[in-house]
């Protein structure tokens, strides 16, 4: 049997057939205004799920730049205390082997003492220092000084501990120095021997000096290899830095690779569907038009 | 020689004249409900009539003869396929099922607001990006207070949509409701309940009619697009009584929905053919069906309320077990697991969140511990049920699409059979027309020849 074509059969297939058309059109149209060719979970279910970690990259990279950039304000504020702690102690020594001659006993050497008195007060200064309101080399422990300007030797702060930035998923840095390694405990290290220094100075002791010389220089050592870490340090922020640029850069591209409308595409697709939904038009008002009772008379 | 009525030739074209006079009654009939919803095309079947018997003698041989008297109207048919009926009737219960299911969809998609920058995803983001500046910044109140806000803002986030499952909930409960209301003391029907009662009109009418020997077309048409509204909102089975009446099951329930044999039953007073309980519908198909299984205590919606609520367990478990490791040894989150996702609430300020374990100032080891749950298990979970929304509401989509296609192509080939082609009802109008004016030719032409028995015979030479 012939299937009987009537004009209810076509009348409802043209008008399925525009619906169906006008609704590609108006999804396509939506791509394009909005931008986004994910509009909609069932869009796309997988890279809708591909989009969200994407965007947490991004904004987990952008937090990462933050901390390193936070990061690498501290090891600057470090390094120019530990370089105005290391010429105090540089002018110290060449007071120190003035002071230890012999020829210079006396009064040079209480004019010394209270030049070396002045340095070690502005060495503890420098230790001092704070950034964004913090005292850098108070360990974790940052607000409390760590150095008494003026008085005892001993390190206030609670404890030397780190204080860690995030600089990549999981990896983190050190961007601090513990005080005590800088300068000792009071009774040890560097501060020790410059305090010992004074007072051999004020003891009028030329020959405790010359031995405190070596001592200096081993504090110095130590110091440097401090100021060499700090380096490190910085230079890995940096790095780190150069490293989250081109990732957030590559995660940006990933993004708009998953969630933005091919534009291209996108208008090729609109004009594509709006000839098709045209001619659906065009032939509707031409198939249901046409029946027998045009040509009876 | 066998004698034939004079007239009776007369007799034969007024049966013609008759019979395509009602042919033609039929074509207007036919061209009038060209758009009537449900209508199938009716056809006038003709016959001939009873021959006339000629006795013996009539033909040479000396035999009887019969001679044809004419057409007459044997029936009106309603030309319809009840095989199709079947399964368009099954096929729009597929689709009333996928139709209510993917708008339920649409809903829970709109309410997790994904991709976007309002959703759920958005402010767990900007709060793991808090923590991490509170650790960086461990002694600023203000970085406290922004993640102690961000973290609500996470809470809100989590309530919205879980309040908006919550809705599209009771929305279909209560859709399913009003559609299976059924209280014959008040008279209050849903749209079950009045279909039923139409059914139940109709069906009276039909078998008043079957019984004096009718076909009464129309109203079986009425019956069928009735039955074909019923079918989308639940599964359909008809059982035909034979009498015209019928019995209909509807959505697997046990008892009938419209019983016309009860037509006969006068053990009970007033009308007991409609019957209907809808907490008998277990599975009942169909837009109740997809109503039902959308919005009952362990549906689908609730489903994804469930997962949502494990999303958001695993969020605060996991913040809370390394927060309280602090020195006050408090929880960040409180949990009530009874509310769902809504009962996630931060119950620390600025003040008493605990960022590290020694108490110093710029510790911020708690921090940086919960900062570095970005993108583990409370992350992940929620991902994962988004993922989920998403492919079943696409899966929902494509059975809708397919429904959709294969209903009409069902309804295609029943319109094929059943509908009204104006091309054919034209041709039938100049058929039954031109069989009309030879009809009426062929008695013009026995008028003559009366005419000339009548007035011309026997007046020779007048």
């Amino acid at each position: 049997m012939t299937t009987r074509v009537n004009s209810l059969i076509t009348s409802r297939r043209v008008l399925n057939d525009v619906q169906v058309a006008s609704m590609k059109l108006s999804k396509t149209q939506q791509m394009l205004s909005s931008g986004k060719q994910l509009n909609r979970v069932s869009d796309d279910p997988y890279a809708v799920g591909r989009a969200l970690q994407l965007r947490d990259e991004m904004e987990h990279t952008q937090q990462l730049q933050k901390n390193v950039e936070d990061g690498m304000g501290w090891s600057e504020t470090t390094d120019d205390a530990l370089d105005s702690i290391s010429s105090a102690v540089a002018r110290i020594r060449d007071l120190v082997i003035q002071g230890a001659t012999d020829t210079a006993g006396g009064s040079p050497r209480d004019r010394i003492a209270t030049e070396v008195g002045g340095l070690i007060d502005s060495i503890k200064t420098a230790a001092n220092v704070k950034f964004a309101g913090r005292y850098i080399f108070s360990g974790t422990d940052t607000g409390v000084e760590p150095f008494n300007v003026g008085g005892s030797d001993a390190y206030n702060a609670a404890n030397n501990d780190g204080i860690l930035r995030e600089i990549g998923p999981g990896v983190t840095v050190q961007i601090n120095v513990g005080g005590e390694q800088v300068l000792g405990d009071g009774t040890t290290g560097l501060m020790a021997t410059l305090r010992g220094i004074l007072t051999d100075l004020q003891n009028d002791d030329g020959a405790a000096l010359q031995a405190k010389v070596a001592q200096l220089d081993g504090g110095m050592d130590q110091l440097n290899a401090v100021r060499a870490e700090v380096g490190a340090t910085y230079n890995r922020l940096e790095s780190a830095s150069d490293r989250l640029m081109q990732f957030e850069g590559t995660t940006l591209k990933m993004l708009s690779e998953t969630e933005d409308v091919d534009m291209g595409k996108a208008m090729i697709d609109f004009s594509i569907q709006q000839a098709a939904l045209q001619a659906g038009l065009q032939a509707g008002s031409k198939i249901v038009q046409n029946s027998l009772l045009d040509f009876l008379r | 020689m066998a004698n034939v009525s004079t007239f009776f030739g007369l007799q034969t074209s007024l049966r013609g004249l008759l019979a395509h006079q009602r042919s033609l009654d039929v074509t207007g009939h036919n061209v009038a409900n060209a758009s009537t919803v449900g209508y199938s095309r009716q056809e006038a079947t003709l016959a001939t009539t009873d021959a006339l018997h000629l006795a013996a003698g009539a033909k040479i041989d000396g035999s009887g003869a019969q001679l044809g008297s004419g057409v007459m109207v044997e029936d009106y048919r309603r030309i319809r396929d009840g095989f199709l009926d079947v399964q368009f009737r099954a096929q729009n219960t597929v689709l009333g099922d996928a139709d209510a299911r993917a708008r339920a969809m649409e809903g829970v998609e709109l309410s997790i607001a994904e991709p976007g920058t309002n959703g759920v995803s958005a402010a767990l983001t900007k709060m793991w990006s808090a923590w991490t500046t509170v650790s960086n910044n461990a002694p600023d109140n203000p970085a406290r207070q922004v993640l102690v806000d961000s973290a609500k803002g996470v809470a809100l986030a989590f309530k919205e949509v879980d309040t908006q499952l919550k809705s599209l909930q009771s929305q279909a409960q209560q859709e399913f409701a009003g559609l299976t209301k059924f209280d014959p003391a008040t008279g209050q029907y849903g749209e079950v309940g009045q279909i039923a009662n139409q059914l139940a009109a109709v069906g009276e009418a039909i078998r008043h009619s079957s019984m004096m020997g009718e076909t009464p077309n129309d109203l079986l048409d009425q019956r069928d697009l009735l039955l074909d509204k019923l079918s989308n909102l639940g599964t359909v089975q008809t059982v035909d009584l034979g009498d015209g009446g019928l019995r209909v099951m509807f959505g697997g329930a046990g008892t009938p929905l419209v019983d016309d044999s009860k037509l006969d039953d006068k053990s009970t007073p007033g009308d007991d053919r409609v019957s209907f309980d809808p907490t008998a519908l277990l599975s009942p198909g169909g837009k109740l069906g997809a109503l039902k299984s959308m919005g009952e205590a362990g549906g689908a919606i609730e489903s994804y309320r469930t997962e949502l609520a494990a999303a958001v367990k695993t969020l605060a478990d996991q913040v809370n077990a390394i927060h309280s490791q602090g020195p006050s040894g408090e929880d960040f989150f409180a949990f009530d697991a009874t509310q769902g996702a809504s009962g996630l609430t931060v119950i620390q300020t600025a003040a008493t969140v605990q960022v590290n374990r020694d108490g110093t100032a710029s510790g911020a080891d708690i921090a940086r511990e919960i900062a570095a749950l970005r993108g583990g298990a409370a992350d992940q979970a929620y991902q994962v049920f988004v993922a989920r929304v998403g492919s079943e509401s696409k899966q929902v989509q494509r059975t809708q699409a397919n429904a959709e296609t294969l209903l009409t192509a069902v309804d295609d080939r029943r319109l094929s059979v059943s509908g009204v082609s104006l091309d054919e009802e034209m041709t039938n109008l100049i058929r039954f027309q031109r069989g009309y004016q030879a009809s009426a030719r062929t008695m013009s032409t026995l008028d003559e020849m009366l005419e000339t028995l009548i007035n011309r015979t026997g007046r020779v030479g007048l």
